[in-house]
């Protein structure tokens, strides 16, 4: 494998080609080569879940990803949550008004998973949520106003597709 | 945020909004390794493998020589100019540990930093650190306090005999009466396993040199940043005013990050050698093996009681597995001392004995981390109690009842000297037996029982000393005595207010909390407010935040300093509107007579008094910034009872909590929302603790649990529904303020292993070591297992 390779891939509607150390991973290359460093690294092998961005529409842990495995696919992360008017993601809205961020590290990678949960079952019970969100570690908050925050945004955006 | 808001509206006791938390909403928060400078060379360190061991050789040559690595030093390199770490209490005995920041000649634990390679990208440095050839010689080890305390044992420093980094013995009351003319007297042992604060943000630095007039600029992950400064300067030779210290947005602290350790000083060596700019920032194998462990007890406890079950005294001896130093600055004091002498709690024990020792083993040194030493000591007691009350025929509420401090006798000096007021532990426990349904639950285990289920409840009471003043110690003995903050007050020439203190977050919402407490006493509007946490090139000197001491310390001194600029905005005000100033009042931002008949918005005001001064007399003019002190002396107590109800699976030794009730007093509040994210954090820290959170060590000192998929944290799904009540007391400190950081988790562990050993006990059964695993439960039960399991 060479030591160097060019990517093509689409973070937050964006195209960039890069050159990137093949051993560099999509976290590392996210943070410091297009400098989005509101994907943070929680534990580099894949259990505190703080890296979770979205890739091709699924969630993936940034951390165990390399970037040349992104070649040709498309990225969000925190950056690109918000709406082209700048208005946040019902998530974002959520998780400020539940008070379901506290110290904020592992908040990026919440926002991924709850964000595949919502697309996948719009109105998910207390259960279905702590199931899902089982594979990202807060320290702080102990999910209660996270669990909260993500009812409260499957509210909103059911009331948005309503109305 | 905020909206608008009307005249005299309050702002303590609403949950308003945390702006400060956007920068996190929208990924634009700075945390420490978000920060980067031109030039930036980047640090690792080679870490020992051994837990003691003699430095035979090392080798750094080939790791010197790879293109892109700037330097390699060893411990040898800094020696003499740098002075390394001791930290010792030297009121109880116990010898002195000296930490060099890079091991000289020894190792004395896995992990330990033993070379620093500088390079120009971290994965360079990480490359270099493979090359690095090192030749130990193994020596014996210690793995744990009781083995390391006999005659004998190995030492990890040869200055500690017995490997006593501290011991205490402590009496008060006559101990030996009581126990020979006790009723019953009942006797247990509680052990508690290692664990981790594990912050999702481990530690790190940005060391730059020359950042404007500063030679020394540190951007650390860090609680306490005017206390690094301090010992920056002290250890490296250079003058406080030459060093900036900024906590960036921090990833949690828990305590881990309020003590000083190597790695960091190294880099503002390197800084300094190099004239470049550093970081280092921890990846989580060293976190787990190099940033502060936390509890480890062993503790025999005693009570003797007379026949109505009144405690008459109690006995406890302790040993804590302290690591293999005295933490800098806190020392090896904090668990074994606080564990001791905090285990009374709510309780009224007037005859207290307790001997405490923290020994040196050759494992990650043990330093601060919420409630130091309270959950095991609550745990202890509590767990005895229960027992106490079985063989007593009583219910283990009635045993509390009739022990509890009652608001009635306070003010009330306990036993460990402590002076509790303005607290209410028996509201505490009604509303907790209240909310929870008491009589029903053990109705209801009843009738589990009935069906073959195993059901345990346990009720822990808990007291939480937060707000510690100058009149009452955070760790006795230990170099760092904190009893003051200050706040600075600073009215814009817009009009704004800025609040600047040394009192980092690290996600406790310390800025939106100042800025409620300011908006009410100066009449300022929110929106108007900003508070300013992490630096000290602004924030006037303070110790910074830890042991729940913030919302006392900051809010205090904000009252404070708003009585003062209060008046100096009056008093300008009333020159320039000609009216005495007694017949003015600040509201919404702006000052109006009280007839409400003309009003001076502050913007005005302020512009006015600075930029057209020459209106105004010097001596009416006085500037409007005004920094305040507050010492809230004895601190104040805050206290809890919480009511737990776990399922225990007697196949596979499972515990599920199913219901968890927690009634707390934590005083006035400020942010009920925030103040509802702490104690529920706490309470999920607790739940780690109680039943899944160890580190485990081999006994040749190998760390078995350095990944998170080894050491298991709690997710969404461990962590049951917390429903949170509160039984208020005003405190005694300005505006009735308590902390609440802490003190929940004292509950969650205490009510959990009560909870788990009453189940156990339905079936004659009992568990004296936590974290309750499937493993102890089972062997609880009687069952039968492989030692090999």
């Amino acid at each position: 494998m060479p030591e160097q390779q060019t990517i093509t891939l689409t973070v937050n509607g964006r195209v960039h080609t890069k050159d990137v150390a093949t051993r560099t991973s999509l976290a590392d290359f996210l943070r410091d080569q297009l400098h989005l460093t509101g994907t943070h690294l929680g534990c580099e092998h894949g259990v505190c879940g703080a890296c979770t961005v979205t890739v091709d529409g699924r969630s993936a842990r940034a951390c165990l990803m390399l970037a040349v495995q992104a070649d040709g696919r498309e990225v969000v992360t925190i950056e690109g949550l918000k709406d082209p008017a700048g208005v946040w993601h019902p998530v974002q809205k959520a998780f400020f008004e539940n008070f379901a961020i506290q110290c904020g590290f592992c908040t990026p990678g919440f926002f991924a998973t709850a964000i595949e949960l919502l697309g996948q079952n719009p109105d998910p019970t207390e259960a279905e949520i702590r199931e899902y969100l089982s594979g990202n570690i807060c320290r702080c908050s102990g999910y209660q106003a996270i669990v909260e925050a993500v009812r409260a945004a499957a509210a909103a955006m059911q009331d948005h597709q309503r109305g | 945020m905020s909206g608008t808001r009307f005249v005299n509206e309050r702002m303590v006791g609403s949950s308003v909004l945390p702006e400060e938390a956007i920068p996190l909403v929208e990924g634009e928060a700075r945390f420490l390794n978000d920060i980067s400078f031109a030039g930036m060379f980047h640090v690792a360190f080679l870490r020992s493998q051994h837990a003691h061991a003699r430095l035979a050789r090392i080798d750094t040559s080939r790791a010197r020589a790879l293109p892109g690595v700037v330097t390699v030093l060893t411990g040898a390199d800094l020696l003499g100019k740098v002075e390394p770490f001791t930290s010792m209490p030297n009121r109880f005995s116990g010898g002195q540990s000296t930490q060099h920041w890079l091991a000289v000649e020894k190792v004395r634990f896995c992990g330990e930093a033993i070379c620093t390679v500088v390079a120009e990208s971290r994965a360079l440095a990480e490359d270099a650190i493979e090359l690095i050839e090192v030749d130990y010689d193994p020596l014996p080890v210690v793995t744990n306090a009781r083995d390391g305390e006999r005659d004998g044992s190995p030492l990890v420093h040869d200055t500690c005999p017995n490997n006593y980094l501290i011991r205490r013995d402590y009496q008060s009351g006559d101990v030996d009466a009581a126990f020979a003319n006790a009723h019953l007297v009942v006797k247990r042992r509680f052990q508690l396993g290692r664990k981790q604060a594990l912050c999702m943000e481990g530690r790190g630095c940005v060391a730059a040199w020359r950042d404007g007039s500063f030679k020394l600029s540190m951007w650390m992950s860090h609680q306490l940043p005017y206390v690094v400064r301090h010992y920056l300067a002290k250890h490296l030779g250079l003058s406080e005013t030459d060093i900036r210290v900024v906590a960036p947005q921090t990833g949690g602290g828990f305590g881990q990050k309020a003590s000083i350790y190597p790695e960091e000083f190294v880099c503002a060596f390197l800084a300094l050698q190099l004239r470049r700019p550093v970081k280092w920032v921890e990846d989580r194998l060293e976190n787990m093996v190099a940033s502060t462990h936390a509890r480890e007890h062993d503790i025999e406890v005693a009570l003797a009681l007379d026949a109505e079950g009144h405690i008459l005294a109690l006995q406890s001896d302790i040993w804590t597995d302290v690591g293999a130093y005295s933490t800098y600055l806190w020392s090896a004091g904090m668990e074994p001392l606080q564990t001791g002498g905090l285990m009374p709690g709510p309780y009224q024990v007037k005859a207290l004995r307790y001997t405490t020792r923290g020994v040196a083993t050759n494992k990650t040194p043990v330093g601060p981390y919420r409630a130091v030493g309270r959950p095991s000591a609550s745990a202890s007691l509590e767990l005895l109690l229960d027992q106490a009350a079985a063989e007593l025929g009583i219910d283990p509420v009635e045993i509390r009842r009739r022990n509890i401090i009652p608001q009635s006798a306070m003010p009330f000096r306990n036993g460990n000297n402590l002076v509790h007021d303005h607290v209410g532990y028996m509201p505490c426990l009604d509303m907790a037996l209240a909310k929870s349904g008491y009589p029903v639950l053990r109705k209801e285990q009843q009738a589990m029982l009935a069906k073959g289920k195993l059901r345990g409840i346990g009720v822990a009471c808990f007291a939480e000393l937060t707000g510690l003043g100058t009149s009452t110690a955070v760790g006795p003995g230990t170099l760092l005595q904190p009893g003051r903050d200050a706040v600075t007050l600073r009215l814009e020439t817009s009009g704004k207010l800025t609040i600047a203190a040394a009192l980092p977050s690290q996600g406790q919402r310390i800025a939106t909390a100042m800025r409620q407490v300011a908006a009410d006493e100066l009449g300022i509007r929110l929106d108007d407010i900003a508070c300013l946490t992490n630096d000290t090139g602004m924030a006037p000197y303070g110790f910074g935040t830890f042991a729940s001491r913030t919302a006392v310390f900051g809010s205090g001194a904000v009252i404070q300093a708003a009585g003062e600029l209060r008046r100096r905005i009056l008093a300008v005000a009333a020159h320039i509107m000609q009216t005495p100033s007694e017949e003015l009042m600040l509201a919404d931002s702006v000052v109006e007579t009280v007839d409400r008949t003309r009003s001076l918005p502050l913007r005005q005001l302020a512009e006015h008094s600075f930029f057209s001064a020459k209106d105004i007399p010097s001596e009416i003019n006085q500037g409007f910034e005004v920094t305040a002190f507050y010492d809230p002396k004895h601190g104040s107590f805050a206290a809890g009872a919480h009511v737990v109800v776990v399922d225990v699976d007697e196949e596979t030794g499972h515990v599920e909590i199913v219901r968890y009730v927690a009634a707390e007093d934590v005083g006035r509040i400020i942010n009920p929302a925030v103040v509802e994210g702490q104690i529920i954090g706490g309470i999920a820290q607790g739940v780690g603790e109680a039943l899944y959170e160890q580190l485990i060590y081999d006994e040749n000192g190998q760390p078995r649990t350095v990944t998170l998929a080894d050491y298991l944290v709690p997710s969404a799904l461990e962590v049951p529904h917390i429903e949170l009540h509160h039984a208020n007391t005003p405190s005694g400190a300005l505006g009735g303020f308590k902390g609440c950081g802490e003190g929940s988790i004292i509950g969650a562990l205490a009510g959990i292993s009560c909870a788990v050993a009453d189940a156990l006990r339905q079936r004659g059964g009992d568990i004296f070591h936590f974290p309750a695993t499937p493993e102890r439960v089972l062997r609880g039960l009687g069952v039968a297992l492989d030692d090999a399991a």
